[in-house]
């Protein structure tokens, strides 16, 4: 039977419509309750993190936070993460499945492109296939979106997709949420002729330097407020030097130390999406000495949680609880928090023989912290009787590295969905399963409770399997940070959600006072 | 004369060639490659294999090489392994702002250099050289970082009366964009070309055919510009062209400090994303350009004083 | 010696031993570095981005900033200078040629885009980035040793040596390598002025020695954001950089013009 899940529009999740209601809910900065009327017009200038010529304008081959700011302006997709990180509908109004989650249906939007073309279910399958298209590896998505047989998939009408799984899915409608699943026009060639549904069309790109893109006034959502939209591209320091010299209005993923600074000024303000993002040390359980799991809990307990927090995050963040996803749809209540136990640590490391010992973990400055705290963590080791030789590699390939390399690393992780992040790490064949965390018993847990329709059994069938891994997995996951933006005074209507989610970066709420 | 340049220009060419194949050595023998560095983990494992099939890293590096070597010859500098455009397009977008930064930095030092270097040389040891000497040496002791680092934080952000990066900036529309980074790079350029200019300028005025003409009651100003001055200039062209190898040097960190989306950031780049196309394209694209600048300071300098010692 | 001479000579001396004084003895100091809170006020300097002593940092932080330079310099002298001599002193033509043309092939590059090619390729390895300052500059020093011995090969002095039957050694190393060191000695201010430039530079940029090294030069780079918050993190390393390079530029300078004024005509 077709039973039909919470697809909920932006207005109903919000609750609210119009401009005063956001402000109340965004606790942007100083602003507080009292929010003025949306004004029209402008020019807004926001400012990312650089990658070069990496920096692309294909939305299905993006990588980098500054790729995901710009083709959210332009193009959109079928559904996108709320505020918890549960499936939002976009351009994807409703849906529903059968009874075995392993076929969909989708009900579209009356959106239109720029060109002026309406939204119909062709797009979207063209959009998919495209996006699994094993010719072009660089598509992100495509291992995401590997179970969708879409051979079966079909278009039931002009506005009603039927999408077919190959197993089943009850998070199918998050994947299509993740990086690179926007929705172009069907035969979409040319991604140097960018035809979205967004807010905001395209007037011109420069790779490693800038995109300008002008308001839609065709928008099947309220339309934009600026007039004008620039999303430039530039190193740490830079970001934050134009922010506060006027060069640019939204400055993205700004440093504690910067956010500092800025509340000590008065012309820059800072929007902290709080805990949104998580820092861990990974250790790999297959391998000496991880593979002893009093080991992996004596460093558990040896880190001093708080301390990493308050110098290599200043303070901006909470302890972790060696698990991903506080404050996401299916995090489990009531965890308790792992306290710091030298002692304990210390007896256990001598149990296990490793008194005296050295250990060397692999890091590097490929994230922003790594090194610092794999260094100040050597520090609270030391206090337990081991030593921790901090080794150095490349940033470019620490990533790949740490898949192979290293007993012990650092990791840093986005916000997803926590069934995301399971999949992408924690299940046998996971592509970026540092851990090495590999438990069949698990994979079959898994993928049993993905299948479940009920969300409140889902939802504590995850919970069993995350408590695993927080008691016997390799992650330490030690802080949560939080997420800075920095935004000039005029700016309003920026929401302190966390990155990747829908109303992170929506520059069609946003107004200039 | 003729033969001369010729000769220079046929070593130029074996220059370039041992140049192209070393880069490329050097770059190959980098850990890790561009596939890797293009999406780091939003790519899985197989699909980096397959896309390092795709951008043919996985062709021999002496097969990669002929292959670039024969495209080069045709004009062609290749595709770049991460943005998939040509490389003469990142060659043409970086090069225009770097251009601009050396060149308005040449046409405020030479000018400034000059008239300071005959100054002090005219004055020798008299207060006004001992002073300015000072000051010069001074400032070019002082590593161009922390100067910038200094202007930045004084006129930029404490002040406010310049803008403290290129970020979303169009030079056209605003040229104060210039005044730092230009400020940054004149800094040591002109001190060491002063003093060379200024040594040039002593030994002109105490050589025996300037004492001569002297005493043959030669006036000032014509002793100072037919005779004096393009003996002074000579070590001075030779210094400038060096300079090239300070500028350089220094635009790489001002186009850092300043977000400049320039030539230097585009090479380092390159590198450090494995791009071996754009870094093989754009080191070429500088050797040739800085073949070209010693060449012209070595012909400038045998127009000035044609003597075979002028040459090196 | 009289190029102390004057306030000056000292001034020149205190700014250049300071700094170096801090380099090579500040990591035998028994200094206790408390570990406290990112960029704040306590101790005597206040803490860097990490929460680190600032003077604690600034003991250890010498070796690399003007060690690796040092070192580089050593090693350009000893290659450049070898090359520069064997390539002088040799009869044969091609031997000279086949030495010194391979040199100019790297001359066309900028000396600091060559390192911070060779730092990004070796992450965080100070001693590749001491042997490319190194090589960067073989063939400036090469040149030099080359001419000054060609001009005392060529000289009166040698022929009388060679007509006395003395060996090759006496007399390259005897007197051609005597007469070379005065150039040598000019030319040495403005190379290990160019060498901590160098190191100082790729270190800044963050293409060199690792973010959490307590190099004088990565402390400036990496605590520019905190500059408002504790501005010694930033001053205090770019004032011993500083003061080393100008005190260094100073000295060599008027070693350089007592020189001339005792042998004669400007070089």
């Amino acid at each position: 039977m077709w039973r039909v899940s919470e697809a909920l529009g932006r207005r109903g999740f919000l609750g609210m419509a119009g401009g005063a209601g956001l402000a109340a809910i965004a606790g942007c900065g100083a602003d507080g309750g009292a929010a003025a009327q949306p004004k029209q017009g402008g020019r807004l200038r926001a400012v990312y993190a650089g990658g070069g010529a990496k920096e692309v304008l294909d939305p299905h081959v993006q990588s980098l936070f500054v790729d995901i700011a710009r083709h959210k302006a332009i193009y959109e997709k079928l559904v996108e993460l709320g505020p918890d990180l549960r499936p939002v509908g976009r351009l994807a109004s409703t849906w529903e499945h059968d009874a075995t989650a392993t076929t969909w249906r989708f009900t579209l939007r009356d959106a239109t492109f720029h060109d002026g073309a309406k939204l119909v279910a062709d797009d979207v399958l063209y959009s998919l296939s495209r996006i699994v298209d094993p010719a072009v590896p660089e598509r992100v998505a495509q291992s995401s979106l590997a179970t969708l047989d879409l051979k079966r998939s079909k278009a039931i009408g002009a506005s009603k997709v039927e999408l077919v799984l190959t197993q089943p899915n009850a998070e199918f409608p998050a994947l299509l949420a993740g990086i690179g699943t926007h929705i172009v026009r069907d035969g979409f060639k040319d991604p140097a002729k960018p035809v979205g549904t967004g807010a905001f069309r395209h007037v011109s790109f420069e790779a490693g330097r800038s995109l300008v893109a002008s308001r839609y006034d065709g928008y099947w959502d309220e339309p934009a407020r600026i007039e004008e939209l620039h999303i430039l591209s530039a190193d740490s320091e830079a970001r934050a030097t134009a922010v506060q010299g006027g060069q640019a209005e939204y400055a993205n993923d700004m440093t504690a130390t910067f956010a500092r600074t800025a509340e000590a000024g008065k012309t820059v303000r800072i929007v902290a999406s709080k805990a949104s993002t998580m820092q861990a040390f990974v250790m790999k359980v297959d391998r000496p000495p991880f593979d002893n799991p009093d080991v992996r809990l004596a460093f558990k307990l040896v880190a001093d949680r708080q301390r990493l927090v308050d110098v290599v995050l200043a303070g901006r963040g909470e302890v972790g609880n060696d698990l991903f996803g506080k404050g996401y749809q299916y995090y489990p209540a009531d965890l308790p928090q792992l306290e710091r136990d030298v002692d304990r640590a210390k007896s256990l490391l001598a149990k296990a023989g490793l008194a005296g010992k050295e250990i060397e973990i692999f890091t590097a400055d490929a994230s922003a912290g790594f090194v610092e705290a794999a260094t100040l963590f050597a520090e609270q080791v030391a206090e337990a009787g081991v030593r921790l030789k901090v080794t150095t590699g490349s940033p470019q390939t620490y990533a790949k590295d740490l898949l192979t390399k290293g007993a012990i690393g650092n990791h840093r992780s986005g916000a997803m969905p926590i069934p995301q992040y399971v999949t992408d790490r924690l299940l046998s064949h996971s592509p970026f399963n540092v851990t090495h965390w590999r438990r069949p018993v698990f994979d079959a847990a898994f993928a049993a409770a993905r299948a479940v329709t009920s969300e409140a059994e889902r939802s504590a069938k995850y919970g069993v399997l995350q408590k695993t891994v927080r008691d016997e997995g390799g992650i330490l996951a030690w802080g949560l940070p939080d997420y800075l933006i920095a935004v000039s005074a005029k700016v309003q209507g920026v929401q302190a959600v966390p990155p990747n989610t829908l109303d992170q970066g929506r520059f069609d709420k946003v107004w200039l006072a | 004369m003729r033969s001369y340049a010729v000769q220079r220009a046929g070593l130029a060419v074996v220059q370039l060639a041992v140049l192209s194949v070393l880069v490329f050595v050097l770059t190959s023998l980098l850990p890790g490659d561009a596939a890797e560095m293009r999406f780091t983990e939003t790519l899985t494992p197989s699909q980096v294999a397959a896309l390092r099939a795709e951008l043919g890293l996985d062709q021999p590096p002496a097969e990669r090489f002929v292959h670039w070597l024969g495209n080069v010859l045709t004009g062609d500098l290749g595709t770049s392994l991460i943005s998939g455009g040509p490389v003469a397009d990142i060659v043409r977008d970086s090069i225009g702002a770097t251009l601009v930064l050396t060149l308005t930095t040449l046409a405020v030092v030479v000018p400034l250099a000059v008239a300071l270097g005959i100054v002090m040389g005219t004055r020798e040891n008299g207060g006004l050289d001992r002073a300015i000497t000072s000051v010069t040496l001074a400032l070019s002791a002082i590593p161009d970082f922390v100067i910038a680092v200094v202007l930045v934080a004084v006129f930029a952000l404490k002040l406010g009366w310049l803008p403290a990066t290129w970020v979303g900036g169009d030079l056209l529309a605003s040229p104060a964009l210039l005044i730092l980074p230009v400020g940054v790079l004149l800094g040591r350029t002109v001190c060491l070309l002063s003093r060379q200019v200024r040594a040039g300028t002593v030994a002109a005025l105490n050589a025996e055919y300037v004492t001569q003409a002297r005493r043959l009651g030669v006036p000032r100003r014509q002793l100072l510009l037919r005779h004096v001055l393009p003996n002074a200039a000579v070590p001075g062209v030779q210094e400038l062209a060096r300079t090239g190898d300070t500028l350089l040097g220094g635009v790489l960190v001002v186009e850092a400090i300043f977000a400049i989306p320039g030539f230097a950031t585009a090479l380092v780049d390159g590198v450090e994303t494995r791009d071996v196309p754009t870094v093989q394209g754009l080191t070429l694209v500088l050797a040739v350009a800085a073949l070209l600048i010693n060449l012209g300071a070595d012909l400038v300098c045998n127009r000035l004083v044609p003597r075979t010692e002028a040459l090196r | 010696m009289s190029v102390l001479r004057g306030a000056a000579g000292w001034v020149a001396v205190a700014l250049c031993v300071v700094p170096l004084a801090v380099a090579v003895l500040g990591p035998f100091l028994p200094y206790d570095a408390r570990a406290g809170l990112p960029y704040s006020s306590e101790g005597l300097l206040g803490t860097d981005g990490l929460g680190r002593d600032v003077l604690g940092l600034l003991l250890v932080g010498g070796r690399t900033a003007l060690g690796m330079a040092f070192g580089a310099v050593v090693m350009a002298y000893l290659v450049g200078g070898l090359v520069g001599l064997t390539a002088a002193s040799t009869r044969h033509r091609w031997l000279d040629e086949a030495m010194m043309r391979p040199l100019d092939v790297l001359l066309p590059l900028p000396s600091l885009l060559v390192i911070s090619v060779v730092a990004v390729g070796w992450q965080a390895s100070a001693p590749a980035i001491t042997v490319a300052v190194a090589m960067v500059n073989v063939p400036t020093v090469a040149r030099l040793v080359r001419a000054a011995a060609l001009d005392a090969a060529s000289g009166p002095v040698v022929e009388a040596l060679r007509m006395q039957r003395e060996s090759w050694f006496t007399i390259q190393l005897g007197y051609v390598g005597r007469s070379v060191l005065g150039p040598v000695a000019a030319d040495l201010g403005t190379r290990i002025t160019l060498a901590v430039f160098l190191v100082a530079s790729v270190n800044f940029l963050g293409l060199g020695l690792s973010p959490t090294a307590p190099d004088w030069a990565v402390s400036v780079s990496r605590n520019r954001e905190g500059l408002l918050l504790q501005p010694w993190s930033v001053l205090a390393p770019a004032l011993l950089l500083v003061s080393f390079t100008l005190g260094f530029n100073l000295l060599a300078d008027r070693l350089v013009h007592r020189s001339r004024r005792l042998v004669g005509s400007p070089a």
